[in-house]
């Protein structure tokens, strides 16, 4: 309890020193992509996507109303991803929700509902867009779940559940964040310093909203796998969800 | 802002007009904004997107403004990352640079022009995705996808979805006014504990959700597939003439020397 709170602590002073901007994670906007990066990246993101809906189809085989429970498993990352997280001071931003996603519906199946879910965010509140839906969707639904994934299976047991935790959901906003700033680097390299020079540039600016998103994400999700533990035991043993202990 | 779109979706001129000609006209813009890649067209563009929502799609300009706007703070940032340098020498041929320590932010003209190129870009094209989000609900569009071929397992996923967003959003406004009736938002402190149960329950109630449906499916005949019937649509015949101008226009701007 009493390092929990030390957590907590931390995170606020981080919060105050940067002061988080009430903005959606990285979506890169319609438009903003050449068309060439812009299909790079739906190449690259799209056997993911394969594999994750095959993946899918043969659960839905066997179970048929599984379909249902990932209806209300997209849902519910879009409603989560709605949720206002504090800051200090009155300002706010919304957390991604793939991380926790990724611990509770592992990191192929998350490939595809988060890909649903971002194409939901560009086509009922205007973030993101068609044509970046492929970079997107590499960014937030294949490397932040599948780095929280790897956090959560390869530390499971050897570290404290509330640091597992805390590590999956922080580092897989942190990737996505260092991901977006990747491809627009790649996409506009800066005309003096090239690549590297607009790697660190775009990362600095995107630095001041999302590394508070990513502590205070990282603290929501312990707060909501301690919670679901003592609550929800029942519903995490049905969906067998692993490294929880109920 | 998802009320709000998905209110004027199915609220304005264009609601029963076939999606596959709203999506048509959007996709068509957008792509000549990203080929094309020219200030002129970009602005263009907005301009036309603009029009064709508040005239011809009869949604409010305030809508169409604030919509728009969701992402400024995106686009404002990253045309600011594109349009500024960073280098540790003084940076030869600069319209404008200042040190900071051992670093040179510069901007120079070569920068300042793709900064505007992507400003215009992105902001038509934006305007034509809104476009089409504003005149067409979601169900339209799933409705599109499934025409376009799309796994028919990916759709019954969408549509579900589609109607558990709202679901579980209601539930969300009735938790969170309850927390806060009872200061669950008084303190930071208490922000964080009440976002913390706020998502657990929310988890939990989209776990029971989904077994309440699968129960009321079973008992109505539920053999693993859920089916829809399609909506009937019409083809607007001004929007065909109104696209052809549009497009006409964008490649004109996208060629004259």
């Amino acid at each position: 309890m009493k390092r929990r709170w030390l957590i907590v602590a931390l995170g606020a002073a981080v919060l105050i020193t940067f002061e988080a901007q009430p903005a959606y994670a990285m979506h890169i906007m319609e438009g903003f992509l050449p068309p060439l990066w812009a299909l790079f990246w739906f190449v690259v993101t799209i056997p993911f996507w394969l594999i994750g809906l095959r993946q899918i189809q043969r659960i839905v085989r066997e179970k048929p109303e599984v379909r249902l429970l990932l209806g209300f498993a997209a849902a519910f990352t879009f409603v989560l991803s709605a949720l206002k997280l504090p800051s200090v001071t009155g300002s706010s931003s919304h957390p991604t929700g793939t991380g926790l996603g990724a611990i509770l519906f592992g990191p192929w199946v998350m490939s595809v509902l988060g890909s649903i879910v971002l194409l939901f965010q560009a086509l009922l509140i205007a973030h993101g867009g068609l044509t970046t839906l492929g970079a997107n969707a590499f960014s937030m639904a294949v490397a932040g779940p599948f780095v929280a994934w790897l956090i959560w299976r390869g530390l499971a047991g050897r570290a404290p559940f509330w640091l597992v935790v805390f590590l999956a959901a922080a580092l897989a906003d942190l990737s996505t964040y260092v991901i977006t700033s990747l491809q627009l680097a790649l996409a506009y390299p800066d005309p003096v310093g090239g690549f590297g020079a607009s790697f660190a540039k775009f990362g600095a600016i995107f630095a001041v909203t999302q590394i508070p998103l990513a502590i205070s994400e990282g603290i929501l999700t312990v707060l909501i796998m301690n919670a679901l533990q003592t609550s929800a035991a029942a519903e995490l043993e049905a969906l067998e969800i692993k490294g929880v202990r109920a | 802002m998802l009320r709000v779109i998905d209110r004027y979706a199915f609220a304005n001129r264009l609601r029963a007009v076939d999606p596959a000609q709203k999506a048509g006209l959007a996709v068509l813009v957008i792509l000549l904004c990203l080929t094309l890649d020219r200030p002129l067209v970009g602005w263009l563009a907005l301009g036309w997107m603009l029009a064709v929502a508040i005239w011809y799609a009869r949604i409010p300009w305030r809508v169409v403004i604030a919509v728009l706007g969701a992402e400024s703070t995106f686009l404002a940032l990253s045309v600011i990352g594109v349009a500024m340098s960073v280098s540790f020498d003084q940076p030869v041929a600069a319209r404008w640079m200042t040190s900071l320590g051992p670093l040179w932010l510069s901007v120079s003209n070569e920068s300042l022009q793709t900064a505007l190129r992507l400003l215009s870009r992105a902001l038509g094209s934006a305007a034509a995705l809104n476009v089409l989000i504003l005149t067409t609900p979601l169900v339209d569009l799933i409705e599109l996808l499934r025409r376009l071929r799309a796994p028919a397992l990916l759709i019954e996923v969408m549509t579900l979805s589609y109607r558990a967003i709202f679901v579980l959003l209601d539930t969300l406004e009735q938790m969170v006014t309850a927390q806060t009736a009872r200061l669950g938002y008084a303190s930071w402190r208490a922000t964080l504990r009440s976002s913390a149960l706020l998502g657990s329950r929310l988890f939990v109630v989209a776990y029971q959700r989904s077994q309440a449906l699968e129960t009321a499916l079973h008992a109505r005949g539920f053999t693993g597939e859920v089916r829809v019937l399609p909506l009937c649509y019409r083809i607007d015949r001004w929007l065909w003439p109104i696209g052809a101008v549009v497009v006409a226009s964008l490649v004109v701007a996208g060629w004259w020397p």
